[in-house]
């Protein structure tokens, strides 16, 4: 399901009255200004949601988490703001309870199924992997028409045919080149997701080539190679240092030591490279000629996972809420838009107005399945 | 009356019209700005629930919508809207319901991974056919003779053959263990150790069998590995395992995104609580059983000595983290051994001779020369290694 795309161009600032003109003239074009994305949530505010939606979902026997997930979610779209406007989250409660229901059933079918064939469940999981790239759309389609700015709903335009190109067809070329190609293929879906966003009239665009994405999983991947390979010969110089002479084995704290310093080496490229990818996203983005700049510093992303991570250790889970507003509100203090209009011009699509009823209607499908 | 300034969104385009919002007669919605003159019947419009701070929206029946700070006036306007989320979001500004829902948390977080999780596991196990857990032990025995330097044994035949007899006699009336099976492994990397694998498969290290003075000992850590076999003890801690991963996963999600790190840590400390239940209940279970055999269970107290004295020995540099370890309690194995060899004791003292502190010579005369026993076990501490107490990180061992 396809639509011929409209090609708007960015509006200029509307003359005062309404109608705004269609074409607007190009003539003296407004000067570019960034628009930077804030975060006004609070991590002890937040924390009262988290403990209390949690509590009522665990005494509801998680029944009550589907209003969990849409009080979670109105929290930090409503403390998202860009042009001082907040952005909304409209997904109902139900629907969502239901996108639930069919994820336990179907994974309490899976379990089951073992006990009678291993056949059968490797056939349920074969299903679900079919399904996958047609789930990723609704999820997306779900996601998108729920999430609104100035009274208008962004769209995912769906097209299942490509999606199962780029997340099902491209595995097989990713496979036969041993993983290499995979920065392509993340690309290749990167590409796929942005393009297929709406907001409006106005059309997303991913501007980066797939290729791109080769140098910072390069980089990343070099230098975890490089890691691994300086611990290994580290490893093996201790443990022939520490075992000379003598015929006992080496103490068990140079092989912790090891594993520790092999895995805080991932950690620190991860957070690197997410950073990296993130920025790289953003900034391939524009939406009816406005772009996204997306400053994303690895060092700082770094410093927010790690500290996070000891945060929640210490506290068995309880400052998790502070996690994740200190993690939402650096990223949206490193993302602004670059526009030259006012944002007052957008219209809906022709006909889109009925979505909102659309919506409704083919609610059975109309399902959020957050796997 | 009281009037509020809102945004309006007419649905079809972005545009921001700032309006003024008042309740009219108790019926109607009036809302007036630049352009903007609406009169709307209340029962037409949909508000959004009260959450924090943020703002909140009108919805009015054409797709247009309204966006206001957050005001009391709203709720009154609506009295009987979104019940539920009102309830909700008073409890989220009520100190003591925010108190109450923490201890509701950690209650049920605690009764989770103290009760709901062995028990959900112990179903599983319950219901997973024989085949599952078989082929599971078999992929645990093939990575730990790729990656553990398990080596075939170098035991002579004569050697394994009377320790099988052992092994058999042991299980030979336990119901189910017709096919429980013991293997012989050369495991310098792991030390004097034996193993209890999902699926029936014990096994036993060369440097066990010669680190120990006496083959009953060896019966005490085989009844000990049966008592894992019977129930089921690798594949339950498997289970477990993995629920844990899962609900840690699903909690700390992407947060931190060391989701690894913040999985694996409680893992590996749950790990190591729900292994130490699994090893009293095998200890438990090996007492009771080389009490039925006619053996003394006193002698797995001596085992237990036995192997403590060749940690220590070696451990001079023993650098693993002791409350981590099972080791505080070996003391309380022991003693739990000791206890049971007494009561044995005194309920057959026709089987004197199956106690460790038999001195043959004193009781039955029968005297010989102690001294080349001991020579053979001296031998052994050459084949080093490390802490046999230790819990290995991979969930699937049970290590005795």
């Amino acid at each position: 399901m396809t639509e011929s795309d409209d090609f708007s161009l960015p509006l200029a600032a509307p003359p005062p009255p309404p109608p705004v003109p269609h074409w607007p003239a190009r003539v003296q074009p407004m000067p570019l200004v960034e628009h930077e994305f804030e975060f006004s949530g609070r991590g002890d505010e937040y924390f009262r949601i988290w403990i209390v939606n949690l509590a009522l979902t665990i005494l509801s026997l998680g029944i009550f988490s589907a209003w969990a997930k849409v009080r979670t979610e109105r929290y930090f779209y409503g403390n998202t703001k860009l042009v001082g406007v907040p952005f909304e989250y409209l997904a109902k409660p139900l629907p969502i309870l239901l996108g639930r229901i069919i994820a336990v059933v179907l994974f309490s079918a899976y379990v089951l199924a073992g006990q009678f064939s291993i056949g059968l469940q490797l056939g349920l999981a074969l299903l679900v992997a079919v399904l996958a790239p047609w789930l990723l759309v609704r999820g997306l389609m779900f996601r998108a028409r729920y999430s609104s700015w100035r009274g208008l709903s962004f769209r995912f335009v769906p097209d299942y045919g490509e999606s199962y190109i780029r997340f099902f067809v491209l595995f097989l070329p990713l496979l036969a080149s041993f993983g290499l190609l995979y920065p392509w293929v993340k690309g290749k879906q990167k590409e796929f997701i942005v393009d297929h966003h709406r907001y409006g009239t106005q059309v997303f665009r991913f501007l980066a080539r797939p290729g791109q994405f080769y140098p910072p999983y390069l980089i990343a991947w070099s230098v975890i190679f490089a890691w691994m390979f300086g611990g290994a010969m580290l490893f093996g110089f201790g443990v022939a240092l520490l075992s000379a002479g003598s015929t006992s084995p080496p103490p068990q704290w140079i092989i912790w030591a090891f594993v520790v310093a092999i895995y805080a080496g991932y950690f620190v490229v991860l957070a690197f490279l997410a950073a990296a990818i993130a920025n790289l996203v953003y900034n391939s983005t524009e939406v009816g000629g406005r772009r996204f700049q997306s400053r994303l510093k690895g060092g700082r992303l770094l410093w927010i996972y790690a500290s996070n991570t000891v945060l929640i250790l210490v506290s068995a889970g309880l400052l998790i809420p502070w996690a994740m507003v200190r993690l939402a509100q650096y990223r949206a203090s490193c993302l602004s838009l670059l526009a030259r209009d006012d944002f007052n011009g957008i219209e809906v699509r022709q006909g889109q107005g009925i979505d909102a009823i659309a919506a409704e209607v083919d609610g059975l499908f109309d399902i959020d399945i957050g796997l | 009356m009281t009037s509020l300034a809102a945004r309006y969104f007419d649905g079809q385009s972005s545009r921001v019209h700032d309006v003024a919002v008042e309740l009219l007669d108790n019926r109607t919605l009036r809302l007036r700005g630049a352009g903007i003159e609406r009169d709307e019947p209340l029962e037409h419009l949909r508000v959004s629930p009260r959450l924090a701070r943020i703002a909140r929206t009108i919805e009015l029946a054409d797709g247009a919508r309204l966006l206001l700070d957050d005001h009391p006036l709203i709720d009154q306007w609506f009295p009987l809207h979104n019940p539920l989320q009102r309830w909700v979001d008073r409890l989220e500004r009520h100190a003591h319901a925010v108190a109450a829902s923490i201890v509701v948390c950690v209650l049920s977080g605690a009764v989770l991974f103290y009760w709901g999780v062995p028990w959900m596991s112990d179903r599983i196990a319950a219901q997973l056919p024989e085949q599952v857990e078989t082929r599971l032990g078999e992929e645990v025995l093939a990575q730990l003779d790729r990656f553990a330097g398990l080596a075939p044994s170098s035991l002579d035949m004569e050697r394994q053959s009377g320790l099988l007899e052992r092994f058999a006699a042991l299980k030979a009336d336990m119901p189910g263990a017709e096919n429980h099976r013991l293997l012989f492994r050369n495991a310098a990397g792991i030390g004097p150790n034996a193993l209890a694998l999902p699926g029936g498969t014990v096994i036993i290290t060369d440097q066990l069998v010669s680190l120990v003075n006496d083959d009953r000992e060896i019966d005490a850590v085989l009844a000990h590995e049966l008592g894992h076999q019977q129930q089921h003890h690798a594949l339950r801690q498997t289970l477990r395992s993995s629920f844990v991963i899962v609900i840690a996963a699903m909690f700390a999600g992407d947060v931190s995104s060391a989701s690894a790190v913040v999985v694996a840590v409680p893992t590996f400390l749950l790990q190591g609580h729900y292994s130490r239940e699994f090893e009293s209940e095998a200890d438990a279970f090996a007492l009771r059983t080389l009490a039925e055999k006619g053996t003394s269970p006193a002698w797995f107290a001596q085992a237990m000595r036995t192997l403590e004295a060749f940690v220590s020995d070696q451990g001079e540099s023993d650098d693993s983290p002791g409350y981590l370890s099972s080791h505080p309690q070996t003391r309380e194995r022991i003693d739990e051994a000791e206890f049971a060899g007494e009561k044995f004791a005194i309920e057959h003292p026709e089987l004197y001779r199956e106690r460790p502190d038999y001195d043959a010579c004193a009781e039955d005369g029968i005297c010989e020369d102690a001294e080349s026993e001991e020579m053979d076990s001296d031998e052994v501490y050459e084949c080093v290694d490390d802490d046999c107490e230790r819990v290995e990180p991979d969930a699937s061992l049970e290590l005795q």
